[in-house]
């Protein structure tokens, strides 16, 4: 019998704090989160030096929690993984320093997981992957449509050319007085109010599988500050409704275009905006309508978010292919596939 | 009692392996290197060199701040992960003070760190008989109008200026011609002096809450205060979730 491998994985790639003890880059013996979150909501989105500042004010606690409650300790551990991009640098950099001490304390196997790769695998935990398989990526800072091919073989199809999703639920967040992080505020007014501001819906018309989402925040904005100087009264959860209706038809347009130049059995959802109800009901009625024989995957919301299990299940795979970094490691804040 | 130090405040490195007071291993880097990717690897180099695993050392130390943000982050994380996973005694002593071991033993010491605008680090420090160096004054953050308006009182002793940028220098001239200033290039840390202080430092408690002392507030911060906001004590701003 194949012996169990351990990874204790690190993730700091922005203003979450989390280790993670992963079994066999599928089983979740711990995932330690620590949020700044309202931290950040002082200031209306993440400060990048402040960020630094809480990983450092975190780490070793996390370390300790993650082998406490995963019940093992460092002689138990095959190999230690981190994500070194992408992200904000300074904070890339604390997770980076202590994955790679605690490798070389315990004369362990370093790992270099890209944190894209880690969203598209947190899947892992929660079924088989069938190769190949289509996953969407959307987030605060990403929004890309990847094609997986086999273990670790990415092929990015479709990118944003301007915001991410998350960025553009955040600063219309914003304008609705929302404070960051949005997203999920949004989500609810969306689910009681109408679609009937007719917001553009951006390269849709495109034969190409990028994103746009800057128009659709400019429309928006114009829209309630006209409203504004002409003391018009706006039903927010209209506005949030049609931004939403006009976001889902874009992501939804091109992950199924993508879909039909490569037939695959699975569409993983990673990333953020994957706890979004809106996005999880249009993507399941869109597979019935179409009548695709296809398993759709969302990750659980503990796991759509940063966190280090996704980063031990992405590092299995490179485990296995003997992919190791070395101590010399450094962040790369805009790494991509 | 075996001492692994080292430093990354600042543009240098330096690491340094010491046992009983002998230097083991002394690793010293001035070019433009990333601290990041050097800091591990060096460490690795100078327990090697002293035919010793990191298993064998009883203690390490930091230079813990002020300096560049980014640089003693680097620094502290390795520290205290270090300390913390091998359950070692942690001790951090301030940059500026290490900086200080570079100054004549007689004079009064003024290390310095250049925050630009003509603002700086600084502390004030002297050697006592045993040439032990005690503080003066503590470590701030300053103008260096305040600065030379707070060391008024002593223009009778001897000011030595140590790490002074060449617009820090000539700004010291002007008002204290007298004072000698040892510049950035012949200011360097050293780790190994930085054990020598460690070995009388007491060691950190808590090793969770050791953090670098940053002597400032983020901007961020700066502002959100500036606007009357309070610190909510009820409020954990960091919650695992």
């Amino acid at each position: 019998m194949k012996k169990d491998t351990l990874i204790m994985s690190f993730e700091s790639s922005c203003d979450e704090t989390s280790v993670a003890v992963i079994k066999n880059g599928n089983e979740i013996l711990s995932n330690i989160i620590a949020t700044q979150i309202k931290s950040h909501q002082r200031f209306g989105g993440v400060v990048p030096e402040v960020a630094s500042r809480h990983h450092v004010e975190e780490i070793t606690h996390c370390i300790n929690l993650a082998l406490e409650e995963a019940k093992v300790g460092y002689q138990d551990l095959d190999a230690v993984a981190v994500t070194y991009g992408p992200g904000l640098v300074g904070s890339l950099l604390i997770g980076i320093m202590a994955a790679k001490t605690v490798a070389f304390a315990h004369n362990l196997p370093l790992i270099k997981v890209n944190h894209l790769a880690g969203h598209i695998y947190s899947a892992n935990i929660v079924t088989d992957l069938q190769y190949p398989f289509m996953s969407l990526l959307v987030s605060g800072g990403h929004t890309e449509i990847v094609l997986v091919t086999a273990p670790g073989v990415f092929q990015t199809l479709g990118d944003t050319r301007d915001d991410a999703v998350g960025e553009a639920y955040d600063k219309i967040g914003r304008i609705l007085g929302i404070n960051y992080p949005a997203g999920k505020k949004v989500d609810q007014m969306a689910a009681i109010g109408k679609d009937t501001f007719d917001f553009p819906r951006a390269m849709v018309q495109e034969d190409n599988l990028d994103f746009s989402f800057s128009g659709l925040k400019s429309a928006f904005i114009n829209r309630v500050h006209h409203a504004d100087q002409v003391h018009e009264e706006l039903n927010k959860n209209d506005l949030a409704a049609s931004f939403q209706g006009a976001v889902l038809d874009i992501l939804s347009n091109k992950t199924f275009k993508a879909l039909k130049q490569h037939p695959v059995k699975q569409l993983i959802v990673g990333g953020g905006v994957s706890a979004n109800q809106g996005l999880r009901k249009r993507l399941a009625q869109e597979i019935k309508e179409r009548n695709l024989d296809m398993e759709l995957v969302f990750p659980p919301l503990r796991l759509c978010g940063d966190n280090a299990a996704m980063i031990g299940a992405m590092a299995q795979i490179q485990y296995d292919k003997g992919d190791f970094a070395d101590l010399d490691l450094n962040a790369d804040p805009s790494l991509d596939f | 009692m075996k001492i692994l130090a080292f430093d990354t405040s600042n543009k240098p490195l330096s690491v340094a392996v010491v046992d009983d007071g002998k230097v083991l291993a002394h690793i010293e880097s001035t070019e433009k290197k990333t601290h990041s990717v050097s800091l591990l690897p060096d460490i690795k180099k100078g327990l090697e060199q002293s035919n010793l695993t990191v298993d064998d050392i009883d203690l390490i130390a930091v230079a813990k701040g002020p300096g560049s943000y980014t640089g003693v982050r680097i620094a502290v994380t390795v520290a205290k992960v270090l300390a913390d996973t091998l359950n070692k005694k942690l001790v951090g002593v301030s940059s500026l003070k290490l900086l200080a071991t570079n100054g004549d033993k007689k004079h009064l010491l003024v290390p310095l760190m250049d925050a630009r605008n003509d603002n700086a680090f600084a502390g004030v420090y002297v050697n006592n008989r045993d040439g032990r160096l005690l503080t003066v004054i503590s470590d701030h953050h300053t103008s260096m109008k305040n600065l030379f308006e707070t060391l008024e009182q002593y223009e009778s002793q001897e000011l030595e200026f140590i790490n002074a940028t060449p617009r820090l220098a000539e700004l010291i001239q002007n008002h204290f011609p007298k004072a000698s200033i040892i510049s950035t290039e012949d200011s360097l840390p050293d780790a190994a002096k930085l054990s020598k202080i460690a070995e009388t430092t007491p060691a950190v408690k808590d090793i969770d809450n050791f953090i670098p002392t940053y002597l400032r507030l983020t901007q961020a911060e700066h502002d959100w205060y500036a606007k009357g906001n309070k610190e909510d004590k009820n409020v954990s701003y960091v919650e695992e979730v």
